[in-house]
């Protein structure tokens, strides 16, 4: 009993969502199969994004409606870094990263004491500053409405110059960024996220600093998706500040309720649920947006688990049938 | 071991907490009782750092702690639980035990994230020291079931253990056997001597009069927010004052 | 200078007011925070603009048929999506969703219904400016400032003298201890609902002739009315018509003598200090719980 009650079975709990992103892999095997290649690139570095968002919101319970604020960050300071300092593109990433960290960590400082409506709010305005500063940049080091050219991926000099290529770079993306938050979540850190979440009272009673854990929450969901955001410049080579309105923070926190929160796989499936059907729903063109805008109402009108609520409690209803039920923090 | 100084805790007009100073002995169960709205919950408020008193300080191993958040009183070794159960509910039985945990476990956020050695090390220690925790409130048997799935009985043993993981000095109890029924009562009794014999002092309030008068070794009593009398429990059984209290109160 | 500029002022104020009280309303009845009134009040201005250009009927009509309908879709709202969602017991984020899935279809939907390019609002007087202490203005901003002021003392004295309006500050304060005292807290929560969205309705007919009709109209303003409502206490009635009118005031002059381009900036950077600063607003509105 004990040695399972440690739970190193990360290689079990990787399967599903390695499996999942194989498949999307299917593709590279297609010849002339360019633009879901490109598709599935996307996905990959929104599982990244949306896995960040899944730290603070789904485990920490802590809401973020601006989260493009720091998908911003990732990918304008990665590409100023490298545009202008000529500094290689993966240290650039990580620098970003780093300082979206940072940001996230000194917003997190006074908004820690918020409450979930409050704190939503707090985050749409940081959002539109951040947007704000983008499109007004000092000095036009953004290059504000043009939005912003930078290389495409490049690591010690050898050029991801295909999306074939840089599909490897993404799954290997993906594999340390899900590796770390498993092993994050599943750890005392991780633990004291979830006590915030279910009971914050009881956790700083339980002598958790809770102010300290939320600033901790914040810049670590901070550095995934500013890494997204540099993964994303250097995969197409050029952003837009469009990209980054509120709408994208908006979609980020779709997709997590879509796929479920507090998992390792449900970003992923949220990630790729939505984006599959943004994308089926081009079809209709003019039409797209409010077609979308009424299909998300209804599937939070009539599943309000997400789709994979609704899916997660059929599993779980199988699974209480065959086995013992288990309860957990981070239920795969 | 804790001496409360003249605390006073006021809300608006309403001076729920009058001037109360209170000492509690090193290795012995102290109780606090009083009628309903005596003022003892938000006394141990006081004491656990979820209020600061107007006035009056509170004093732990000679450090002031009054005013301290939370955390920091629980870090000095106080633990406390709840009258109203406080679980983290979705967490499982273990996972409320290692958070119970937290203060004394030494892995930081990065030792975390990348999983170092002494880190795997420190959570096997971690886990195995939790169910030891389990066993000693007999619930090891849901160890892995979700903390909201348990009895009520159950929840608030789940509580006792979860204060007791921070390995404190002293323990809070805030109405443990609410709810409870008397086979339990006495498994709590029974419990409460055995928290006693790890060196832990014990705090109570609690309402239950043959529960308290058999295993506290001291009592005092709140009324209206004042300290009405404090002493043995057979020296209280026979306060005019306290019979006062509870007959004309109530 | 600083004529023009107060009363520009005053005019942005006025909407911020509407959009404010809207979001105050809302939280005090429901507890919730809605992302719709900024497009409510695009789908105010549009169909203001049908009532009045397209089919021609006299302003005050175009705006009593327009505030009508706005109710109406409020109340729906309230009843068909928020209750509904409040019933099923879900997390509030999804409330927050649905309203932000609705002001999507809302953005969208206008676009569908009117076409994509800005619409052309009439003016409202025959006169196309006016002059007020030496300063030429356009009468439909004086009509803003005047309509918005009006709508402010109306519903003060509707919650305050009216026995409706009573029964509605009781349904909001204490629902339960209301519902014992047999007011139909359900209808009374729709009815707040139905009234924020009047309210933003006539902001957008007022501001429609002044900016023109488009899809975004309100989403802008809708979010930096959210500013308005914090800093003057969210959930404060009072507090929401003072903090518009200050956010207003705020932004022009802000525009006015130091920079236009961080001119959007002004509303977030307030919202998010007294959110850290002063959560509780001007009018000290103990919404806010802390850890």
């Amino acid at each position: 009993m004990q040695k399972s009650l440690a739970n190193n079975s990360l290689g079990k709990k990787l399967i599903a969502p390695i499996a999942i992103l194989l498949a999307l892999g299917m593709p590279l095997y297609v010849r002339g199969a360019e633009y879901p290649l490109m598709l599935a690139c996307i996905i990959q570095l929104y599982v990244v994004a949306v896995s960040g968002l899944d730290i603070l919101f789904g485990y920490c319970g802590q809401i973020s409606l601006g989260h493009a604020a720091f998908y911003a960050i990732g990918a304008y300071g990665s590409a100023i870094l490298h545009n202008n300092l000529g500094l290689p593109i993966l240290f650039t990433m990580f620098v970003a990263a780093t300082l979206a960290a940072l940001v996230g960590a000194v917003l997190a400082i006074p908004a820690s004491k918020l409450v979930f409506h409050f704190l939503s709010l707090a985050t749409v305005a940081f959002g539109e500053i951040v947007y704000q500063f983008i499109v007004h940049s000092p000095g036009g080091i953004t290059k504000d409405f043009n939005g912003i050219f930078s290389a495409r991926l490049s690591i010690f000099g050898f050029e991801f110059s295909t999306y074939r290529l840089w599909y490897y770079f993404g799954l290997a993306c993906v594999i340390v960024f899900l590796t770390a938050k498993y092993f994050l979540v599943h750890s005392k850190t991780g633990r004291a996220f979830t006590a915030i979440r279910e009971n914050s009272h009881a956790a700083n009673g339980m002598g958790i600093n809770v102010r300290k854990y939320k600033v901790m929450a914040f810049a670590t969901s901070a550095f995934y998706t500013a890494f997204a955001g540099a993964m994303y410049i250097h995969l197409v080579g050029y952003v837009h500040p469009d990209t980054f309105l509120r709408k994208q923070s908006v979609l980020f926190l779709t997709m997590l309720l879509f796929g479920g929160t507090g998992s390792l796989t449900g970003p992923i499936l949220g990630v790729i649920s939505v984006e599959l059907l943004i994308e089926s729903l081009r079809v209709l063109q003019d039409y797209q947006g409010f077609v979308y805008g009424i299909l998300l109402l209804i599937v939070i009108v009539a599943l309000p688990g997400g789709l994979f609520g609704g899916f997660k409690n059929v599993w779980n209803l199988l699974a209480g049938r065959l086995g013992k039920r288990r309860g957990g923090a981070g239920a795969c | 071991m804790l001496t409360t100084d003249k605390v006073t805790v006021k809300f608006g007009g309403l001076t729920a907490v009058n001037q109360v100073s209170v000492h509690v002995e090193a290795h012995r169960i102290t109780g606090l009782i009083g009628p309903n709205g005596a003022g003892k919950t938000t006394f141990f408020n006081c004491i656990s750092g979820v209020y600061r008193p107007n006035s009056g300080s509170v004093i732990f191993e000679g450090n002031h702690i009054e005013g301290k958040k939370p955390y920091q009183v629980n870090r000095a070794g106080i633990s406390r639980t709840y009258q109203i159960i406080n679980l983290f509910k979705k967490m499982n039985v273990l996972e409320n035990v290692l958070v119970g945990m937290h203060p004394r476990l030494k892995s930081g956020y990065l030792s975390d994230m990348f999983r170092t050695p002494s880190q795997r090390r420190e959570e096997k220690a971690a886990y195995e020291r939790a169910y030891e925790w389990l066993k000693f409130v007999d619930l090891q048997d849901h160890a892995l079931d979700p903390a909201g799935s348990l009895s009520y009985g159950k929840q608030r043993l789940l509580e006792i253990a979860r204060s007791l993981a921070s390995t404190p000095k002293l323990i809070l109890l805030d109405e443990p056997a609410a709810g409870m029924n008397s086979k339990e009562k006495e498994e709590l009794d029974e419990l409460l001597k055995r928290i006693l014999e790890l060196g832990v002092t014990v705090l109570m309030v609690e309402h239950d009069m043959k529960l308290v008068m058999g295993i506290c070794h001291y009592l005092n009593v709140l009324s209206e927010g004042k300290l009405l009398a404090k002493g043995t429990p057979s020296e209280i059984q026979n306060n005019p004052d306290v019979i006062q209290a509870y007959l004309g109160g109530e | 200078m600083f004529l023009r500029l107060l009363i520009s002022g005053l005019v942005l104020g006025g909407i911020y007011s509407l959009i404010a009280l809207g979001y105050s309303l809302i939280y005090k009845a429901s507890g919730l925070m809605s992302f719709v009134q900024g497009d409510v009040m695009t789908l105010g201005a549009y169909l203001g603009l049908t009532f009045y250009r397209i089919l021609g009927l006299p302003f005050v009509v175009s705006l009593i048929l327009t505030v009508l309908c706005a109710f109406a879709f409020g109340m729906l709202l309230e009843k068909g999506v928020i209750r509904v969602l409040l019933n099923k017991n879900v997390l509030p984020i999804y409330v927050v969703l649905a309203t932000i899935a609705i002001s999507y279809i809302i953005q969208n939907g206008v676009q569908l219904g009117w076409g994509s390019i800005t619409q052309y609002f009439p003016s409202v007087f025959s006169k196309s400016s006016v002059k007020v202490l030496s300063v030429s203005v356009q009468p439909e901003a004086l009509l803003c400032v005047g309509a918005s002021l009006v709508c402010m003392v109306l519903l003060h004295f509707f919650m305050t003298r009216t026995r409706f309006g009573t029964a509605m500050r009781a349904a909001a304060m204490d629902p339960t201890a209301a519902y014992s005292c047999g007011i139909n807290v359900s209808m009374s929560t729709g009815i707040t609902w139905g009234l924020s969205a009047g309210l933003a309705a006539i902001a957008g007919m007022l501001i429609g002739p002044m900016y023109g009709v488009y899809a975004l109209l309100g989403s802008m303003i809708g979010s930096k009315g959210f500013s308005g409502a914090v800093i003057g206490g969210y959930g404060n009635m009072y507090g929401a018509m003072v903090g518009g009118i200050l956010l207003g005031l705020a932004e022009v002059f802000v525009t006015g003598y130091i920079s236009s381009t961080y001119k959007n900036l002004i509303a977030y950077i307030l919202l998010i200090t007294f959110l850290f600063l002063k959560p509780t607003g001007l009018f000290n509105e103990r919404a806010i719980q802390d850890d």
